[in-house]
């Protein structure tokens, strides 16, 4: 998988535990009930596997194996789809807009720290995430990518969209 | 307000219409049709008949206008949407459907603009302005009609391939991207300027004598 493919997949994991308070132990749960448990036995595997985003502190060199992509596009499709109704929330014209504001508001500061806790702020490519103006395209194309890759078609046009060739 | 997927059938006997809902949240696509009954019974999925003749479908969007057709619409819809998604996902969105398909969707004013057309000559286009929201609705619904182990058509969903570097939006800026090049024709143009100074070796000229290398051109004085 490109490097920008592995930074996408676990910046849609982060955006998924910002939805979700209970999103780590969700993770761990669903990897149980969708039989990962050969590729993440436990939290710090799926850990270590998600620390070959680049962007992250402390970032661990070399490629992620097929099956462990594989497992981890599996993983944000089930999360997705699980959040459906929050990420729904977020880009529904319907909604009031005051509420939208709000929630992109909320979703903004938890994602906000969590891009601050794990990754790397001296890169380029973070400080976008975090910037105000620059970084609402980016979370917004976030959040479309995650509701676009729930559902029983999702996974396969994640997974393609993860191999696109590099910008 | 969200719904999650549900799914019926209300079918008869064999050859009875058949009936097939699929719902999500804002959008519900429905499938009438006659069942295939050429199938032998045991392969047939559990709790139903496979709908193998579409007679017609409907789908309503929210609140708007719904839309009805036959399998050449169903098709084309699904091409038409799935390829525009599959785009979306990776930020680049590009209308999808040419004039001469019956389906076509495009990006608007922060939305997205589905326009079907009828086969009935000298009938307008429906435009259906979506949001994100409703698309991945539709998205869904199109997902569990082609899962649905119920249906028996010729669809042929689009393949879902990686994107070629040519269709993906510029990330990098113009600054940026111009300094490589730029850097290179640069020395190109140095080097080439520097190999120009080098002066070149004189071709000789016919009769006179050639010029031994070392010797002085005049006799030296003979040492007293």
């Amino acid at each position: 998988m490109p490097r920008r493919g592995l930074e996408r997949l676990d910046l849609l994991l982060l955006a998924i535990e910002a939805l979700d308070l209970h999103g780590s132990e969700a993770m761990v749960w669903c990897c149980d009930q969708l039989g990962l448990s050969e590729q993440f036995p436990d939290r710090v595997s799926l850990w270590r596997s998600r620390c070959r985003n680049p962007l992250r502190v402390a970032s661990r060199r070399g490629q992620l194996g097929t099956d462990e992509a594989q497992a981890l596009i599996t993983l944000v499709c089930t999360l997705a789809q699980r959040v459906y109704p929050l990420l729904r929330q977020l880009v529904s014209s319907r909604e009031p807009a005051e509420l939208t504001a709000q929630r992109w508001t909320l979703f903004r500061e938890r994602f906000s720290d969590l891009v601050r806790e794990r990754f790397n702020v001296r890169r380029g490519a973070v400080r976008q995430l975090l910037d105000d103006s620059e970084g609402e395209g980016l979370r917004r194309a976030i959040v479309e990518s995650l509701l676009l890759s729930a559902g029983p078609g999702g996974a396969a046009r994640l997974e393609a969209s993860l191999r696109d060739a590099q910008r | 307000m969200t719904q999650f997927s549900s799914l019926f059938s209300l079918g008869g006997p064999a050859g009875a219409p058949l009936r097939l809902r699929f719902e999500q949240s804002s959008a519900r696509l429905d499938l009438f049709g006659l069942p295939d009954v050429t199938r032998d019974p045991e392969t047939a999925p559990e709790g139903g008949q496979r709908l193998g003749i579409l007679t017609r479908w409907e789908l309503a969007i929210g609140q708007q206008a719904t839309l009805e057709g036959r399998l050449d619409h169903l098709q084309g819809l699904l091409e038409v949407v799935l390829t525009y998604v599959r785009r979306l996902i990776s930020s680049s969105p590009r209308p999808c459907g040419s004039e001469g398909q019956r389906v076509e969707i495009e990006p608007h004013e922060g939305g997205h603009r589905l326009t079907v057309h009828s086969s009935q000559p000298d009938t307008p286009p429906l435009r259906l302005t979506l949001d994100s929201a409703e698309l991945a609705d539709l998205t869904q619904c199109l997902d569990q009609m082609l899962h649905d182990p119920r249906i028996g058509l010729p669809l042929a969903p689009p393949a879902a391939r990686p994107l070629p570097r040519r269709d993906l939006p510029r990330t990098t800026p113009l600054p940026q991207r111009l300094l490589a090049p730029t850097a290179a024709a640069a020395s190109l143009l140095l080097t080439a300027a520097l190999a120009s100074l080098v002066p070149l070796p004189r071709p000789a000229t016919p009769g006179a004598p050639p010029a031994t290398q070392g010797a002085p051109s005049t006799p030296a004085a003979p040492p007293r």
